[in-house]
């Protein structure tokens, strides 16, 4: 019945929207316990996300005399209503199952870009010299992480493809399909390499240390979030909330989407994408600083392109 | 690549005090620099000529936190120089514990800071735990944890016995393995060895051109100790080991700082050996100030701290003046942040430990 769902409900309640929301709040809760634990402190209240967001929502937004308003306050908007569409994009095995109408992998993989290009735009439209550097840090960034991420989903698209007789298949529901019959792809060593690529892709999409590069607070002082205050400050917080559970659940349906029906897979859906939250974000996080931005960009092209190349190799050859 | 004017400061939260920093910037890299100080003037040098030889001592203590035991040893010393007093040797060793102890929270206070502005924040937070340790220690044995009063004229104001040796001999037991745990994890993660080592270079002909003193010196390579080269209070009677490093870059000076909080904890310890029985004062009254004037040097934790004093025939003092060792350091920026990175340029910043309440009194 789940399946039945509009795509209305889909993109504002369940599983986009109002839920994933609350669920991306509520990782980031985690993560920040988690991290207060680690490093010997108490730590704030999970749902302390959700009062910062709140207490912005209460206040008014400054627009700096220099920047461009219209542009600077579409930007907020314009990035967490992507992620809002993006969310409703994600399947959750077992549960739902995005309607093919809305987009494929390909459609979600344009969304995803959006919310580094509305920092960008929203960077340079605040007028502020951090905002600027924000800018062109964050478009190196994406440079060096888009590449591999690309090719990362070209190599499972074609691992499934080419395993149901096709050349290639960017139908997500078909590639966890595949995968429930043939087996995850966690577990399949031809996929090893592009796992690894999606490993060092997630922090940096999700601006975390080592790549937080573009927000630097010691360097540039959050770059392009800097001049933002209130009700935009916390759309910004929405998309990145948002943001994390797109992409985490975009890792589980590229490479672990095996899950029972029904609510319990629901709850293995979110046991995973906390524990990915938890090793991959939190802890990658806690074990080292941060990168300069030439370091990160020779990383990219370094060790993620490398190995998504290699995986599409194996892919095509295998 | 587009250039941009970038202002780092007065308020910045890379940086602990007030300094500016206008930066052209082309790209991501440093192409020119001003260097604008003088936010937080409190009129102290003024200040010092209203009050009496005594209470200065409280009032020179107050200047900076985190140098506040040398800033009044320093003041100290001139005087006595000037009314012709003996410190007791107690009260000698006692003034090294209390510089020694303070050098190994400073030290370690700037080396958790650099974790911070490199984004290793798990790092940060436990150099601050170890250094806590060394704030017990100031609690426990001088009764404050920045401020530690331990100077006076003619000696020291506190005394340990033997309950307060053995308390201060368990912390540093705990203190010395942290610290030496924290040098391997400084001379290993990659996370720090990327972001400092050739950052921020200062060439050993540059340090001398600027005449840079304490880590920063000793990092480029100048072998150049107050302790060693002038001693004073008991530094003659200790093993005092000189680090240098040839390389002047910021991990260099953060390797400098951290073996010379080791090194403090082993002078703690010669100290507590060789600590003798004694008056902690030179006199029990006031001694009476003659017209005079002196100067008394010592090596606060950030170099060599210079103070000039001039008593005429009033109780107060008719000039006192100075020389901070931030000042020193404070031009050897223009080197260091020529073509640096503006990721880097509060690293740098760092990396000379600059004490502005000091320089800015």
């Amino acid at each position: 019945m789940l399946e039945m769902l509009t795509t209305p409900i889909a993109a504002l309640l369940f599983p986009g929207g109002l839920f994933a929301l609350a669920f991306g709040l509520a990782l980031k809760g985690l993560d920040r316990r988690l991290a207060a634990r680690l490093q010997g402190r108490v730590g704030p209240p999970l749902a302390q996300p959700l009062f910062d967001l709140v207490k912005l929502a209460r206040k008014r937004t400054m627009v700096p005399d220099i920047a461009a308003e219209p542009v600077f306050l579409g930007a907020p908007l314009i990035g967490a209503v992507s992620m809002l569409l993006c969310a409703a994009l994600v399947p959750i095995p077992g549960v739902y199952t995005p309607d093919t109408m809305l987009g494929d992998l390909l459609v979600l993989l344009y969304l995803l870009t959006l919310p580094a290009v509305v920092l960008m735009i929203a960077g340079s439209a605040s007028g502020s010299p951090f905002g600027a550097i924000g800018f062109s840090r964050e478009m190196a960034l994406m440079l060096a992480y888009e590449g591999p991420l690309v090719l990362v989903v070209v190599a499972v698209a074609m691992r499934t493809g080419l395993g149901q007789g096709d050349l290639i298949s960017f139908s997500l529901s078909e590639i966890i399909a595949y995968q429930q019959t043939h087996g995850a792809f966690l577990f399949d060593p031809v996929m090893w390499p592009a796992l690894l690529a999606f490993l060092a892709f997630y922090p940096a999409n999700l601006g975390i240390v080592p790549f937080d590069i573009p927000e630097a607070e010691t360097e540039v002082l959050e770059g392009p979030l800097l001049e933002y205050s209130g009700p935009a400050l916390g759309l910004f917080k929405v998309m990145s909330a948002l943001k994390a559970v797109v992409v985490l659940g975009l890792g589980v349906a590229l490479f672990y989407p095996l899950a029972p029906d029904g609510a319990l897979g629901l709850l293995v859906h979110l046991a995973k994408l906390t524990g990915m939250m938890l090793i991959g974000i939190t802890v990658v996080r806690l074990s080292c600083g941060r990168m300069r931005i030439d370091q990160a960009f020779s990383f990219f092209l370094k060790w993620p392109l490398a190995l998504s190349l290699l995986s599409l190799a194996i892919v095509a050859l295998a | 690549m587009s250039n941009f004017t970038i202002p780092v400061g007065p308020l910045h939260v890379a940086l602990e005090e007030p300094m500016y920093f206008r930066l052209d910037v082309e790209g991501e890299t440093v192409r020119h620099v001003d260097i604008t100080a003088g936010h937080v003037h409190r009129g102290i040098e003024y200040l010092v000529t209203k009050r009496n030889v005594f209470q200065n001592i409280v009032l020179t203590e107050r200047i900076c936190s985190l140098c506040s035991n040398s800033h009044p040893q320093a003041y100290a010393m001139a005087i006595e120089q000037i009314a012709g007093l003996t410190v007791p040797p107690r009260a000698e060793y006692l003034r090294a514990i209390a510089d020694e102890v303070k050098r190994v929270a400073s030290h370690l206070f700037n080396v958790g800071i650099l974790a911070h502005l490199v984004g290793f924040e798990s790092l940060f937070m436990h150099v601050m735990e170890v250094r806590e340790m060394m704030q017990d220690v100031k609690e426990g044995i001088f009764g404050n944890r920045m401020d530690i009063g331990a100077n006076t004229i003619g000696g020291v104001r506190y005394d340990i016995d033997p309950e307060r040796i053995g308390y201060l001999n368990e912390q540093l037991n705990k203190v010395e393995p942290a610290i030496a745990e924290i040098i391997e994890m400084y001379r290993t993660n990659g996370s720090i060895l990327g972001r400092t080592r050739g950052v921020g270079v200062l060439s050993n002909a540059q340090a001398i051109d600027c005449g840079c003193v304490g880590p920063v010196a000793r990092a480029s390579g100048i072998n150049y100790d107050v302790r060693v080269k002038a001693p004073y209070t008991a530094y003659d009677r200790l093993d005092v080991q000189v680090h240098t490093l040839p390389d002047g870059d910021v991990w260099s000076r953060a390797m400098v700082r951290l073996a010379e909080a080791r090194t403090a904890v082993d002078l703690i310890r010669q100290c507590l050996r060789a600590l003798p029985e004694g008056p902690t004062t030179a006199t029990t009254e006031r001694p009476p100030i003659p017209v005079g004037e002196a100067i008394g040097k010592c090596e606060a934790p950030r170099g060599e701290l210079i103070y000039y004093v001039r008593m005429t025939d009033s109780p107060r003092p008719e000039r006192v003046k100075w020389r901070v060792p931030s000042f020193m350091n404070w031009d050897a920026l223009g080197f260091m942040l020529k073509d640096a990175k503006i990721s880097d340029v509060a690293i740098i910043v760092n990396s000379i430990d600059p004490c502005i309440s000091c320089t800015e009194r």
